[in-house]
This record gives C-alpha cells, structure tokens and sequence, in this order.
C-alpha cells in the first residue's frame, strides 16, 4: 500500500536551470528551508545515484532538525528521485520537471511511502480526500 | 493528540474501508440505527457493530441507546489530526516552491 502528496508547480525558467535549483547543493540552501523558522537548511546533497545526504536545520522541542536521505534516481534533466528521511518517517520524494512550451517548466513533487504503519491507511485517505482541496486552494 | 485521549488512534481507525465507508454514512445523516447501517454492508450485525466499536474507542462515533436500538453519529472533530499531519508537507513544500521561484528569478537577473 503506498500513499501520495502529489503537487504541480509551473516556472518561468529553463530545464537546465531548474534542474540545477533542484541538485546543486548551494543553490538547494537558497530555498529548501525550515517552514517554521524560514531559516536555511545545510545540505550535502549531490545528484549521484547512492549518494547518502543529510538536511540539517536547528532543532526544535519537536524535530530534531535532521532529514536524512539517499539518491535513488537521476535523470537529468527530467527525474529526480530520493528518500526523505526524518522523524521516523521514510518518504520518496520524486520529481519531475516537463517544459511547457513558452519558457515555461511544469515541476512535479510526489512524496510517497509513509513508514508509520498506522499512519499509511489514514493517510492514505486523507490525501485523496485533502489533497485535491488543498490544491486547488494553491491554484487560487 | 485528541482532547479526549481516545483510546485508539485516528489514523488506525480510518485505516479500514468498512470503517470510511461508515463515516461517510454517518456524515450524510444526523443520527442512524445499528440495523439501517448492517442494511448497508455485506457482512452481519456483529462485524458492523465491530468496527463501530474501533471508531468509537477513537472518538469518531457516539452512540445512544433509543428503546431496544443503538443510534450512531459521527464525531468529526479527531479527523482534524489527520489534517494537520497532511498540512504540514503539503505546507513545508509550498513554502519552498515558492522560495524556489524566487531564487530562479533572481538568478534571471
């Protein structure tokens, strides 16, 4: 049984540039960060298959900070995929970019595989039911 | 956690069809008898008032006695957890896109 957090975002940007926002260690710093506290999270991600990388942010009361993950797929420049590990739950998080046309790139995020076991039934629930509300909330 | 500190957790009690399934009936009436909800599944009285049982211990369900029958209603208010677990990626990865396309922009320049 498997779940997913299936989102589509459209940039005014190219492949390659896009591609590289998503892989290149520095450039990952300038946007994956820390919901809560908008700060940067330090990364070591590379884009090579079995590559083991950590995001680290400050930790909270709640979460100790630390996502841990390993590259499972690469494609350049039209799938990524690796495992997103953190507070004793392991994800995969896979992307996909398409160009649209008119300098126009469609990204894809799934995010699957929920490890909590009571979590996957509930949560797979949950997504097909929120999911598509919260995404047309976004699309507003 | 639920104010009421079920016995059960929310995300193990919807984890079952049968059980969505009744929530979904509960939903749509106010209140409904043991017997009207066996009427909708293909299984007996004992298994329907089964899983009634889990859904109760997680506080979705409330129950009371009506002469000889059992009535039923849904309490939504646990689901709420669920929508705050599910909240918190779906936020996490809006936040970032947005600041994704930012960065891209500013590397336009």
């Amino acid at each position: 049984m498997s779940l997913t957090l299936s989102l589509d975002f459209q940039y005014k940007t190219t492949m390659e540039k896009l591609w590289s926002a998503l892989t290149d260690a520095n450039k990952l710093t300038k946007w994956m960060v820390n919901v809560h506290t908008g700060q940067a999270m330090e990364n070591d991600f590379k884009p090579v298959i079995g590559h083991h990388f950590q995001f680290r942010t400050q930790p909270t009361e709640y979460w100790d900070g630390i996502v841990d993950g390993e590259v499972l797929i690469v494609e350049e420049p039209h799938r990524l995929s690796y495992t997103w590990c953190s507070g004793g739950e392991k994800h995969t998080v896979t992307w996909t970019l398409q160009d649209l046309g008119n300098g126009k790139i469609n990204l894809h995020l799934e995010q699957t595989g929920i490890s909590n076991a009571q979590a996957l039934g509930g949560a797979k629930y949950g997504w097909s039911n929120w999911c598509g509300e919260l995404e047309k909330v976004l699309e507003q | 956690m639920s104010e009421n500190n079920p016995l059960r957790d929310v995300f193990d009690a919807i984890a079952d069809p049968t059980r969505r399934r009744l929530i979904r009936l509960l939903a749509e009436a106010e209140e409904i008898p043991l017997h009207e909800l066996t009427a909708q599944f293909q299984m007996g009285r004992t298994a329907v008032s089964k899983h009634l049982t889990i859904l109760k211990e997680a506080g979705l369900v409330l129950d009371r006695k009506v002469g000889r029958e059992t009535r039923f209603r849904l309490n939504a208010a646990p689901l709420r957890e669920i929508q705050d677990w599910l909240a918190f990626y779906t936020k996490f990865w809006s936040t970032n896109m947005l600041r994704l396309n930012q960065f891209l922009e500013e590397e336009e320049e």
